[in-house]
């Protein structure tokens, strides 16, 4: 879109998918991604999820451009515009509808969050409602957090950088991975109504002591007493540490999809059955971390196991220290190179930064050409923290940039 | 106890010995309930445990006691204890959290602020909407309200004295009373946007009309000539429109065209072309013809 002279930056594998494009869109240099499961005999070329993303790439920009080979395994990806819901185009009523296959594994957060990443930089508001039969709104076994940990763990983050109003995930209907852990029947809208020129520098350098634990047990399909259960065992772990523990209690039917059967060609079948617990904990600077778990989709898991599981999890995201959690750092950073030319900081745990998918990050963002990160110890502390300082590219919106 | 013991050690007579026995078996059947009902709910209570177990073992004494007759110094009360097992109440505890039912009161608040569609209030931000909505902040704000509003209706006072002050020359007070405030009252009417002043007469002689307007044109008149006789410039003088003639106003159901008089209706020439969509060139036709 910005330079059609520069070349297209070459990249190579399926890993960290959408953060490279979501880089792309933001940055307009054009992506060639090759090799893309390239060695895997059964299924080369991209997954249904990330083809999935690319369509929704489509539907929020204006005048971005893909081409993808014969076998999958390249993607030639042009950026456009970020035009969100803007009216005309391919939004009707001023929300884009997304459906995603029924073949999907992964959460919809895989694709809530990256989008939440392109709002802020849109020209409209972005108002997206995922529906279909691919909609898993829960916690996945492919690592997807849930709808609430992203509402309340990642939404929030936003705040810190200048964009609070008109934030809106409203989960219409839950659902659990379906049989196989594919597809689901859940319904999800965002809204993201607040576009600005450039998020705020961001120097969050006080992680401060957790203040208070909140969190939602979700049970589609199956018996409320397994929320109550599972709240029960939280707790149990929980309260010694942070009195101020509340897990609130979501239970809704399963969700109804089409399931066209052979006799029936109009047969509904019900889908997406499980249960699951996300709990947040936030500390007195409004530092967030978050866990998840949810019942596997073969099932066999007692509902206390997954109370502990997360539990524990909440804890180990909250030993590993710094000012996020490894599943917020991605978000972070992002908004952070995207910022005004001047240098943020931001501390973190030790092993949040190891993290596979922050190196990763940080690797694809000096191949955009954002400066490299620099690290160095927290002084104060002896817990091994890290202060991360990240120079943003003062690029921000160019949908906006005339106004 | 001692002074249950003492009360046997007394000689008392036998009938009233047994109803007082009588009286303490309900009395200890009644706090009986009452323990194994406490005992149910919360811990078993060390203190209460002994008080309690010992009334029953002096019911089993009154019986031997009736048997033996009055004159029974009872056991030294060691030996009457170790021959009371005490029974111990099996706690279970199952977890110290109390019950989350999120049907309790601060838990719904708690609720309907978490599970909105929109990202829950971070600390800081819950905590400063907590203190907006103080009784002392809320003063405060109203204060500077009030503060406002009462400034706001000082300087209003005040545009309307500067504005007003000249009708004031006459009259002591400074709020207008009688014909002062007419004119003042005109005067604010102007100020809002009134096309004409309430004073102005609407209704007069026509003979007295054209006197004003003659009189108010020859002003004009003399005043531009002794400004160009002198040098002066003055403004451009402004002319009236002409109103349109094609453009009057006509009641309703009256004819649109020509003029209705002694019940018939007359057209003029320039009615006529009209009609007949009239151009130039055919008013011209019209004469070369004639």
């Amino acid at each position: 879109m910005a330079t059609p002279s520069q070349p297209p930056i070459r990249l190579t594998t399926h890993r960290n998918f959408v953060y490279r494009l979501v880089l792309a869109t933001l940055t307009g240099r054009s992506v060639h991604i090759s090799q893309i499961r390239s060695s895997s005999p059964s299924n080369p070329g991209l997954a249904p999820h990330e083809i999935s993303f690319l369509r929704l790439l489509e539907a929020v920009t204006n005048g971005s451009q893909m081409e993808i080979s014969y076998t999958g395994t390249i993607l030639v990806y042009k950026p456009g515009l970020i035009t969100g819901s803007a009216a005309g185009l391919g939004a009707s009523g001023g929300v884009v509808k997304h459906e995603l296959p029924s073949g999907c594994t992964r959460g919809v957060s895989y694709f809530l969050l990256p989008l939440c990443l392109l709002a802020p930089f849109s020209k409209a508001p972005m108002n997206v409602l995922f529906t279909g039969p691919g909609v898993i709104t829960s916690a996945t076994p492919t690592g997807d957090m849930s709808v609430d940990s992203a509402r309340t763990a990642v939404l929030p983050l936003y705040s810190q950088f200048g964009i609070f109003n008109n934030i809106e995930l409203r989960i219409l209907r839950r659902s659990n991975p379906g049989h196989n852990g594919k597809g689901g029947g859940g319904e999800v809208q965002l809204t993201f109504g607040h576009q600005v020129r450039l998020p705020k520098t961001l120097h969050l350098m006080n992680s401060g002591r957790i203040k208070k634990v909140r969190g939602v047990a979700y049970s589609t399909g199956v018996s409320a007493s397994n929320n109550a259960r599972m709240i029960e065992t939280a707790r149990g772990i929980l309260n010694p540490f942070v009195p101020d523990t509340y897990v609130f209690s979501d239970v809704s039917s399963a969700p109804l999809v089409r399931a066209p059967g052979e006799k029936i060609p109009s047969g509904k079948q019900r889908t997406g059955l499980g249960f699951g617990l996300s709990l947040v904990a936030e500390s007195s600077t409004g530092c967030l971390f978050s866990a998840d778990v949810a019942s596997p989709p073969a099932g066999g898991q007692p509902p206390e196991d997954v109370g502990k599981h997360c539990a524990y999890q909440l804890l180990e995201t909250i030993s590993k220290g710094g000012c996020a959690s490894s599943a917020a750092a991605p978000t972070m950073f992002t908004l952070m190179a995207m910022g005004s030319e001047d240098v943020g900081r931001l501390q973190l745990g030790r092993e949040v930064v190891a993290d596979e998918n922050i190196i990763q990050l940080a690797r694809d963002l000096t191949k955009f050409g954002a400066a490299g990160w620099g690290i160095r110890d927290a002084g104060d502390n002896l817990d091994g923290d890290v202060i991360v300082s990240v120079v943003g590219r003062g690029i921000g919106n160019v949908g906006r940039k005339v106004a | 106890m001692s002074g249950k013991r003492g009360k046997e050690v007394a000689v008392v007579s036998r009938s009233a010995e047994i109803e007082t026995h009588i009286e303490n078996y309900a009395a200890n059947r009644a706090s009986d309930a009452f323990r194994q009902f406490f005992e149910t709910q919360f811990k078993p209570l060390k203190l209460l445990s002994e008080t309690v177990a010992q009334p029953a073992a002096s019911t089993a004494n009154e019986n031997e006691d009736e048997d033996s007759g009055s004159e029974w110094d009872g056991f030294p009360d060691r030996e009457e204890e170790k021959e009371i097992p005490q029974v111990e109440v099996e706690v279970i505890e199952h977890n110290k959290t109390a019950p989350n039912t999120p049907d309790d009161g601060p838990d719904k608040v708690a609720r309907k602020a978490f599970m909105t569609a929109k990202p829950p209030p971070s600390v800081s931000e819950a905590s400063s909407a907590r203190n907006s909505s103080t009784p002392a902040k809320k003063k405060e704000a109203d204060d500077e309200a009030a503060a406002d509003a009462e400034n706001l209706k000082n300087d209003l006072a005040l545009q309307r004295l500067l504005k007003e002050s000249h009708l004031l020359d006459s009259a002591t007070d400074l709020t207008p009373s009688g014909k002062n405030r007419h004119k003042a009252m005109d005067l604010r009417l102007l100020s809002l946007g009134a096309k004409a002043s309430l004073f102005e007469q609407q209704k007069m002689p026509m003979s007295h009309r054209k006197g004003i307007n003659a009189k108010a044109s020859k002003k004009e008149e003399t005043r531009r000539r002794e400004a160009k006789e002198n040098g002066i410039i003055l403004e451009r003088p402004t002319f009236k429109a002409k109103s349109d003639p094609k453009r009057r106003e006509r009641g309703v159901g009256n004819p649109s065209i020509g003029k209705f008089t002694g019940s018939t209706l007359k057209l003029s020439h320039r009615d006529l072309i009209n009609m007949k969509g009239g151009s130039r060139r055919l008013t011209a036709k019209g004469k070369a013809r004639r």
